[in-house]
Order: structure tokens, then sequence, then C-alpha cells
């Protein structure tokens, strides 16, 4: 383990070094990044060598001379390691440009101080062996990802949001340590291998406070309501890293505690097949409807993990019925997905952080036409759209190819598992076209087309670090959609190693590896030709450049096009039971109208019913309470001391 | 080849979609029309009826006299008559009613497999169809604001109870007594509404379910 | 080899099809009609001209007209004609094309969106709104054929054990396909009453307005790839319907075509007595299909009891 823990301080060391010179901008920033890539570097080979490891290491320490702490590095935890460190080295060489205010000196060493101890949390969250060791980290993680949150603090807005975001993710801990005391209190064991000795019945229990618990920090739906506004408040290059790792650490917490339980029973892979689709469709239908670039990928990011969730519920639902090969290929594809969403959301995250940075603006409705002014963010977007989308031939594909093979087989259950199957592929494929909608909604308005404010006619492309970090993620979305294998080939082990199996269908795999390639390769090479084709009907031909035709209307302006949330509209309507559309229209009246205005904005069912059903309830009910807080510090203290004298008494008396 | 009795079972599930997302009225009632036959065929289909040739076929023309043409052809009449507008005027909407008939159609699946009828092992879609025909009825009376789309809710129920009575009769001919007996009732039940649509409509100007709320104390 | 033959064939035959409906239309209506050849002097026409483009548009806009001819003919050579098998075939085909399509249209909207037109967006935004109806439709038929036959590539659906044809045991529940699957075909090719092909209005169109900037052999790329979306539809659900003679290839193919042709006379005779929707009743068309597919689905659990 010793590599990996010195990784870690590496890459904790580059806090406190930010904070030491956060008075020279360059220097202050040049150090950080350097300790937290060497480090993530560092990191990501020693993850990749465990891969395979046949003996996890391990490692054990005694806190404070009480709590033991122990970690262990098995192909599972290797596996989440790499987009951990993966989008963490990209992030760090992707925020040298991206934080060039030298006016908030301090604040982006701030920013680099929790952003170290946000990765460090995440690489002992995933190797931590003990609840204890899984609580600290966790609630580490959650501390470090507040902070950072509130990077631009004076907007109120973001204030809300860290607050939101606190709340969740501190009551979703609530549930986890619930779920903790419930396993030792049954077995008196610290180690998280002794949720396997639970009786069934408790088992259930204990799993529906963990799923609830990372589902909350996943972004399931109903649980997801932080995510939109803490990923659009957060700095562009920590919402790629959130949304594209932090929020995995869920995902991680259920596939881990799922198979620790060791369990036989349908009802797991059901709970999570039915939140998967909830989570995916209405995760999607929301992010079509928004108009901010940052929380729309948010939203996207509630769909990727609902397609994640359904290729575990898929899964769950294969071991418990004895079919070994369709559980194998559904849970290699959400591994996969969850390294692929990594990928791509994280650059579309990098772009949409590039666009507000050479705009300064971030509603999709005021920008247009940015392909001409910022040609590389474009096509790097575009990359990501493409990839988000599941489009062969690039990564997005590959993942939900494999939970699509897995859940065809999944045709052959009878009855309610029938049907769950049923609709988890049509809901992929609703999914899959709703994901296009929002996706060509994003790119249409922003990059094509004209400029729609002065804002989006006067932009600056993004620098080198920025371009860089772009580059190699829009790469390897392509490379593992051309070339699978690479990547498919060392899942399969992890996944092997956590259905406790040997005989992988690795010649079926490595098969299918060669059919997207195959296939891919096809594609393109037919595109190339028919490319080849139409340059040479062209050949000397008569090319002209003309204003488009307005269809017979000749006054058009660039405020005429079609924007996004006019886009989108008609599949809003239809999807309008579930994603309630606000309108605020002032309307004309009288012989002399004042200016109108017309207002729209999608609601969250899950944020209005807890809006209106748990939040507004509690506190009106504290508001009665309200008289206990004077401000008299004297009673204060009497308070401190009633609390003491009464919490003796209990003891002695009980 | 295509097994005839499946098919036309098939059929009638269709019916039911598409009178659910049925905007039009004429294009209901010609739905409920065919409907009307296909259901009236089915029962002569499934086995070898007692009786002589002659009364069976007379007993089928009549059937699908009245169900195809008799009844449908008043419903055209009364709308012709009190000039009801084309439209079908929705509770709930087409798109979830199509999605609630597909819910009705799984459940009536559903429930009709955990009914194991042995004698209807070679017809496994006759029960489904029959609770499909009768709980979309059911969905059409509350569904629907016009008065006459309600007398079609009715008509499908009778379809359903149909149905299900063809499968539960031992004997094709004491099912007609019944089913002549419904028969009568439902065409009775026609005129009057007919006559009470007119009288509605004469009242209020409109055929609209929703004005009879105005008449409770 | 008779695939490769059949493929030829198929290709040298789509515009002359695609023409096919033009003359059932005025053969019905009690016109002459154009000749049969009259899109391959379209297509002449249009490849002797140059192209203008807008100011306003980007490579993808000049990148779409490829993509939207590339991914059909992907889609042609996986498809099995007339009872031969495909040219190339894997499991999960079905899959792959299906999402090719789609990659075609994301292109398609995106270069619609590119030209800066209000009138091109909104071809695009119903486009990309209908499609996704469409696509739960088409896989809610490849759930079906999953359960009836195990396999999940065109090559397979019809071939083995259990084809699926609709002159088997499963042919009651394969005409529901045949119907849901001929509604979609109407739908992702812009047919009546999902769209009409021949509207003089750019503010009623979906298809036709999103290709309103595209000219010359751009135009003419854009239309050859959707006269053989349209002709992989329907080989797709000529293929269902088609009875397959054993041991005499060339009486299928020859059945096959007539089938074809009266798939295309259909979707011409549709044209001629309906009207187009209202765009707000579209949803439901498409919906319907769906529930054609879903409730045949739900039938299987009954039948293969």
């Amino acid at each position: 383990m010793n590599p990996f823990f010195f990784s870690l301080l590496c890459i904790v060391l580059g806090g406190p070094l930010a904070l030491l010179f956060h008075n020279n901008s360059k220097f202050g920033k040049l150090l950080p990044v350097m300790a937290i890539s060497g480090g993530s570097l560092g990191g990501l080979v020693t993850a990749l060598q465990h891969f395979t490891a046949p003996q996890p290491p391990t490692a054990e320490f005694l806190w404070l001379d009480w709590f033991p702490l122990a970690f262990r590095l098995d192909p599972l935890s290797a596996f989440f390691l790499v987009p951990v460190f993966g989008i963490a080295l990209l992030a760090a060489i992707y925020s040298f440009d991206y934080l060039d205010n030298p006016a908030k000196g301090l604040r982006t060493a701030a920013n680099y101080f929790f952003f170290s101890l946000l990765i460090a949390a995440m690489g002992l969250v995933v190797c931590a062996d003990n609840i204890l060791a899984l609580a600290l980290a966790w609630e580490l993680m959650s501390i470090a990802s507040c902070f950072l949150v509130l990077y631009d603090y004076e907007l109120k807005e973001n204030r809300q949001a860290a607050y939101i975001f606190f709340i969740f993710t501190q009551a979703g801990a609530m549930f986890l340590f619930a779920a903790f005391g419930l396993l030792y209190a049954q077995t008196g064991s610290v180690s998280l291998a002794a949720a396997a000795g639970l009786s069934d019945g408790l088992k259930l229990t204990f799993f529906l406070l963990c799923f609830i618990g990372f589902g909350s920090k996943a972004g399931i739906f109903p649980l997801h309501i932080w995510l939109p506004h803490a990923h659009s408040a957060a700095p562009s290059h920590i919402s790629a890293f959130m949304s594209g790792v932090m929020i995995k650490m869920g995902i991680y917490g259920i596939v881990r505690f799922y198979f620790l339980l060791n369990v036989e029973s349908v009802v797991y892979g059901q709970i999570v097949l039915f939140a998967g689709i909830i989570s995916g469709v209405l995760g999607i239908i929301y992010a079509a409807g928004q108009n901010h670039i940052k929380r729309m990928l948010a939203y996207s990011s509630i769909e990727n993990i609902g397609i994640i969730l359904i290729g575990m519920g898929m899964g769950m639902l294969g071991a418990a019925a004895g079919k070994k090969e369709l559980a194998f290929w559904c849970f290699t594809g959400a591994l996969l997905h969850v390294l692929n969403h990594a990928i791509f959301k994280s650059l579309l995250f990098m772009g949409a952080g590039s666009v507000i940075h050479g705009t300064g603006t971030a509603a999709i409705d005021r920008l247009g036409g940015l392909m001409k002014g910022m040609k590389f963010t474009g096509i790097a977007f575009l990359t990501g759209a493409l990839s988000i989308c599941a489009l062969p031939p690039f990564n997005g594909f590959v993942s939900e190819f494999l939970i699509y093979s897995g859940a065809f087989s999944g045709s052959s259950f009878e009855g309610w598992d029938f049907i769950l199957a049923a609709l988890a592929i049509v809901s992929l494929a609703v999914i899959g076209g709703l994901a296009l909608l929002c996706f060509t909604k994003a790119v249409g308005t922003v990059f094509l087309g004209e400029p729609r404010t002065v804002q989006a006619e006067k932009v600056h492309e993004c620098g080198r670090c920025m371009r860089l970090s772009m580059t190699l993620l829009a790469c390897f979305c392509l490379v593992i959609g051309l070339f699978p294998a690479i990547v498919v080939e060392p899942l399969a082990a992890v996944t092997g190693a956590l259905l406790k199996t040997n005989d992988i269908p690795m010649g079926d795999l490595l098969a299918f590896c060669d059919n997207i390639t195959l296939g891919a390769i096809l594609f393109l090479g037919l595109t190339i030709v028919l490319m080849i084709l139409r340059s040479w009907l062209y050949r000397g031909k008569q090319v002209d450049a003309a204003p488009t035709w307005g269809c017979g209307f000749t006054r058009a302006t660039p405020r005429i096009q079609y924007t996004g949330t006019s886009f989108a509209a008609p599949a809003l309507e239809f999807f309008g039971p579930v994603a309630p559309l606000r309108e605020e229209y002032t309307g004309l009246d009288g012989p002399f109208p004042k200016p109108s205005s017309y207002q729209s904005k999608p609601q969250d069912l899950a944020e209005e019913t807890a809006t209106i059903g748990v939040a507004l309830p509690i506190f009106r009910a504290l508001k009665r309470l309200r008289w206990i807080q004077h401000g008299n510090i004297q009673l204060y203290i009497a308070y401190i001391v009633v609390a003491i004298i009464l919490s003796i008494l209990i003891t002695f008396l009980v | 080849m295509i097994p005839l009795v499946d098919s036309l079972l098939a059929l009638v599930f269709l019916t039911v979609l598409f009178s659910l997302n049925c905007h039009r009225l004429l294009g209901l009632i010609r739905i409920m029309a065919i409907q009307g036959i296909i259901v009236s065929l089915i029962p002569f289909l499934l086995e070898k009826p007692e009786g002589t040739l002659l009364v069976n076929v007379g007993v089928l023309l009549v059937i699908v006299i009245v169900k195809g043409l008799i009844i449908p052809g008043m419903l055209l009449f009364a709308i012709r008559k009190v000039q009801i507008r084309k439209e079908v005027e929705p509770i709930i909407s087409y798109n979830a009613s199509i999605f609630i008939g597909l819910l009705v159609i799984y459940v009536s699946v559903l429930i009709s497999g955990r009914m194991h009828l042995t004698a209807l092992s070679s017809y496994p879609l006759l029960l489904p169809a029959a609770f499909t025909a009768l709980a979309a009825g059911l969905f059409l009376l509350m569904a629907r604001r016009k008065a006459i789309t309600q007398i079609i809710g009715y008509l499908m129920m009778e379809n359903g109870i149909y149905l299900a009575g063809a499968v539960l009769a031992k004997h094709a001919r004491t099912q007609h007594i019944v089913e002549f007996g419904i028969l009568l009732d439902l065409l009775v039940g026609v005129m009057i509404m007919g006559i009470i649509l007119h009288r509605i409509n004469h009242s209020y100007d409109d055929a609209d379910t929703t004005f009879l709320e105005q008449l409770k104390d | 080899m008779q695939t490769v033959i059949l493929i030829i064939i198929s290709l040298l035959i789509i515009p002359v099809l695609a023409a096919f409906i033009k003359k059932v239309k005025a053969l019905l209506t009690g016109k002459q009609g154009p000749p049969l050849l009259i899109k391959y002097y379209t297509l002449v026409k249009l490849f002797a001209k140059g192209s203008v483009y807008s100011t306003s548009t980007t490579f993808i806009f000049r990148f779409m007209p490829v993509v939207a001819l590339a991914a059909p003919l992907m889609a042609l050579l996986f498809l099995p004609l007339a009872g031969a098998p495909a040219l190339l075939s894997f499991a999960g085909d079905a899959i792959l094309i299906f999402y090719l399509l789609g990659l075609a249209r994301f292109f398609t909207v995106c270069a619609a969106l590119d030209t800066a037109s209000p009138f091109e967006g909104m071809g695009a935004s119903r486009e990309a709104f209908f499609s996704v109806l469409s696509e739960a439709t088409l896989f809610m038929v490849l759930v079906l054929f999953y359960r009836i036959n195990g396999s999940l590539s065109f090559s397979s659906y019809f071939q083995g054990n259990n084809p699926i044809n609709l002159w088997s045991a499963e042919g009651t529940l394969l005409l529901l396909v045949v119907a849901a699957l001929f509604m979609v075909l109407l739908a992702e090719n812009a047919r009546v009453p999902v769209d009409d092909p021949a509207t003089h209005l750019e503010l009623t169109m979906i298809h036709e307005v999103m290709i309103l900037d595209h000219s010359g052999p751009d135009l003419a790329l854009i239309e050859l790839g959707a006269w053989t979306k349209l002709y992989f539809y329907a080989a797709f659900i000529a293929n269902i319907m088609t009875p397959i003679y054993p041991g005499k290839p060339w009486a299928t193919a020859l059945v096959f075509l007539l089938i074809i042709v009266f798939i295309y006379f259909a979707v011409g005779l549709v044209e001629s007595i309906t009207a187009r929707s209202k765009m707000n009743l579209v949803p439901k068309f498409i919906l319907t299909s769906f529930s054609f597919a879903f409730f045949a689905t739900i039938l299987t659990m009954e039948l293969t009891r």
C-alpha cells in the first residue's frame, strides 16, 4: 500500500504549498498543480498495477490509540481509483488556466487546498476496509467538497447551493452511520466483511440504509436535489471532478456493499433497477429543460447514474436468477459506464467552463455561434456530446451496448422481472433519444448558428492547459469507442473478481469488442469514402456564400433563431406531468402596453415536493422554538448546565 | 398458418387500444362497430356448437346485425340528430389513456393467468380480451366527457361480458339466451339514452355530462 | 454472392421506389404522375450543380450529408434481404444500426441549427422529439424479437430454428409488429400523417425544412440517404412478411420484392387517403405504434406459457 499512501501524501502536500505562496499568482498555482498531478500520476500507476493482483495489499493503523483504521486495495478499489486519479490529474492541469484571476489569489489557494483534500479523501473512501475508515474518509470528502462549492461565495445562490449540499450530504451520512451502527451492534465487528454475517431481514434493512446514504451522494432521484445546485455553483474543473468522479463514490458504495452482503434475493436487483429507470428518464427530461449549461450537465449526470444503476440492477437480477453470463455483461457495462461517464462528463464540464470563461455567461439562450470563435472548445464539446448520447464510434456506446446485451438476455425472465427488463431496455432507448435532444440543443444553441447577444460575439478561446486536458479526454472518448478491448479486458477481471467466478466469458467479450471495432471502423471508412466522393463531386464547381434563406422573411436578426427553450418545448410539453413548466407572462394590455416579459422555468418534482412537503413544515414548526434563541449568554450557559445535569441523571437512573 | 381465433382476439385488443386514443366520435363509433362484429363472431369459431347449422347462422346473423349495424347506426343517427361536436373531449389525455390501456391489458393477462381455467388452454387470449374490454369500457365511462361516449363505454363493457360469456357458457344455446337478454337491455338503453340526449341537448344546448352536475340538489 | 447481387439491385431500385410513391399518389388522384425514373433525373441534376453555403454555417453543415448517407448504407450492409444472409452480421448489430441512424439524426439536427434559421430549428426540434418515441417502439420490437428468437442481430432474426416470420406460429403477434413498424416507418421517414413531404409551408414541415439550405451534390447525398433509410425500414418489414420457400432463393427474392413494392404502395395509399395530423397529435400516433409493440410483448407472456 505504501506507494498509494505516498501518492496521497504528495497530493495533500499541494494544499499547504498553495496557501503558502498565494501571493504569487503564477507560482502559487504551479506548485499545487504540480503536486496534485504528480501524486495523481503515481496513484494512477499504482491503481493500474492492482487490477489483477492476486493478493490485495492491506494496511492497518490505530488512530488515537483507540480506533482501528483498515485499508485494502482490491481490484474494485483499484478500478475506482482510475477515474479518481485520472480526472484529478486533468482537472488540476485544466485549473491552471481556468483560475486566472490574480485578485482571487487566496481563494484560489484555498480551492487547491480543499481540492487536494477531496482527492485524497476519495482515494481513502474506495480503499477503506472498515466502517471507521470509511466513515472518516466519507466525512472528509463531504466537507472538502462543500468548501469547494463555495468558491464564488459572494453570490447568494452559491451560498444557498453549498447549504443545500451540506444538508443533503450530512443527512445521507446519517443514513450511512445508521447502517454502520446496525452492523456493529449486530456483529460486534468494525470490518466491512462482517456484513455477510447479518441475518436476511437485517441485510435488506442494512442495504436500504446504505442505498439511501450512498444514493444521496450519487444523486439518485429523488435524492438528487443538491446536485444541480452544487454543480452549477462550483468552478468548472471542480464540477467536472464532482460530477465525473465524486458522485461515483455513491455507486462504489452500493456495489461494494451489495457484494459484501452476498445475497440471493431478487428484491435488491428490483430496487436498484427501478431506481435506475426513474433516475435515468427523469434526469434527462429535466436536463432537456435547463437553460443554465452546467445545470443541464448536472441533470444529465443524474441520467447517467440512472444508466449505471440500470446496468447494476439487471446484473443483480441476473446474479439472483443464477444467470452468471447476464450478470457479467451488465456489471461490466455498468462499471465501464462509470469510467466512460467520468471521461465524457468531465470533458463536457470543462467545455462548459471554457464557454463560461470565454463569454462570461452560462445561459444557453444567450449564446450562439461559438463554433466560429472557439472552434477548439466547440469540437471538444461536440465529442463529449456524441459520447454522452451513446453514439458510435464513441465510448458511451460501448458501455450502453454491454448493458443492452445483458439486458436483452433478461428478456427470458418471467413475470415482473421480465416487465422490468423490458422497461429497462425501452427506458435506455428513450434516454438515448432524449439525450440526443438535450445535447443537440446544447451544441446547436451554444456553438452553432449566429451569436444571440454581444457576450457571444466577443469571445476568446481557452488557454493551452485547458486545451491539453480537453484534448486528452476527447482522445480517450474516441479510442475507447474504437478499440474497447483495451479497457474491457482489464475490467472483465474486476467483474470476475466481484462475481467470484473464474470462468469469465473472455472469448465472447473479446469477440464483442472486435465487433464494435469492426462496426466503428467500417463506418468511419464508409464516411471517409463518401467524403472523398463528395469532394470529387465538388471539384471545379462554383461554391458561393450567402446568408441563410429566411423563407421569404427578409429582416431576420439573430434574435429570431430558435432558442434552446423553444427547441425542447414540444418534448417538455409531452412530459409535462412529470416535468411541469412554471411560466410567467406579464402580457400586453391597454392602448399603450408596457414592455412585457415571459419567463419559463422547468420544475423539479422532487425539489418541489421536498420544499413544500418537508422543508417548509419543518421551518414552520421550528419557528415556534425561536424563543429559545434569544441572545442572552447567561441563559445559554444555563441551557448547557441543565443539559449536562439531565444527561448525568439519565445515566444514573437508567 | 396464423391461428384465426387468436388473430381475431388480437384485433379486439387493437380496437380497445384504438378506441382509447380515438379523438373523433365518428371514428370511435366505427371502431365499436368493428369490435361488435368481431366479438359476435368469436363464440361460433370456438368449437362446434350444438343445434342445426341454420339456427346457428341465424343467431349469428342477428347478433352481427344488431352489434355491427343497428346500434352503431343509432349512435350515428343520434349524433346527426343532436348535432354533437365531433371531438371526443377527454378528461384524461389520449397519451395517458394509451398507457392506461396497456396497463389494463397487462393486468388482465396477469389475472387470467392466475385463474387457471383448463377449458381455455387452447385459447389463451380469450379471457384477457374479455377482461380488457370490460375494464377499458369502464375507463371510457370515467375518462370521457360526452354522454354519447358513455353509451360507447357501456357497449364495450357489454362486449367484454359477451366474450366472458362465451368463455363460461358450456352450452352455446344457453349463452345465446343470456346474450339476447343483455342485448335487448342494451338496445332499449341506447334508445332511452338517445331520447335523453335529445332532451339534454334541448335544455342545455350541449350533450355534455358535466351539465348533469347542475341537476343535483 | 446472392446477397451482393441483391444489395446492388436494391441500390439501383431505391430511387425508382421513391418515385413509385409519387406515381401511386398521382394515379390515385387521377393524374398521370412523373416518370418512374424522375429521382434519377433529380440526382443527375443535383450532382451537376454547385452549392451556396450560408455564412452562418460551420463544418458540421458540410459534414452532415456524408453521415446522413453513410448511416443508412451501413444499415443496408447488415440487413438480410429476401432470405439471403446479410453481408455482415454479429450479435447485437441491430443496436449498432439503430444507434448509427441516431448519429445521422444528431448531425441532421445540428446542421439544421447551424443555419440559424428559425424554421430549420422548428423542424429540428420536432425531429429530435418524435424520434424519441419511435425509438421506444423499435426497442420494444427488439425485445419481442429476442423473446421469440433469442438473438439480437438482423441476420439471425430471419434464420435459424425459430425465424421471425409472419407465417409462423407467432404470426398473430407479428401482425401487430408489422403494423407498429409500418407506423414507425411513416414517422421516421417523414411521411403522412406525421410529416407531409409535398407540403409548401416551411412552418409545417419536419424533415424537408431541416435541409432547406442544402443545395447541389450535398442535397443529392441527403436525398439518397433519406431514400435508403426508407428502403431499409421497408425491407425490414418485408423480411418479416416474406414466406420462405426453401431451395428456391429466387422465388423468395421475387416475393420479397413484390412485398416491398406493396409496402411502398401502402405508403402512397396512406398518403392519398389520409390528411397529415396536427403536430400535437403526432406523439399519439407514434405512441399507438408503441402500444402495439408493447401489447404484443405482453401477449408473448400469455402465449408462450
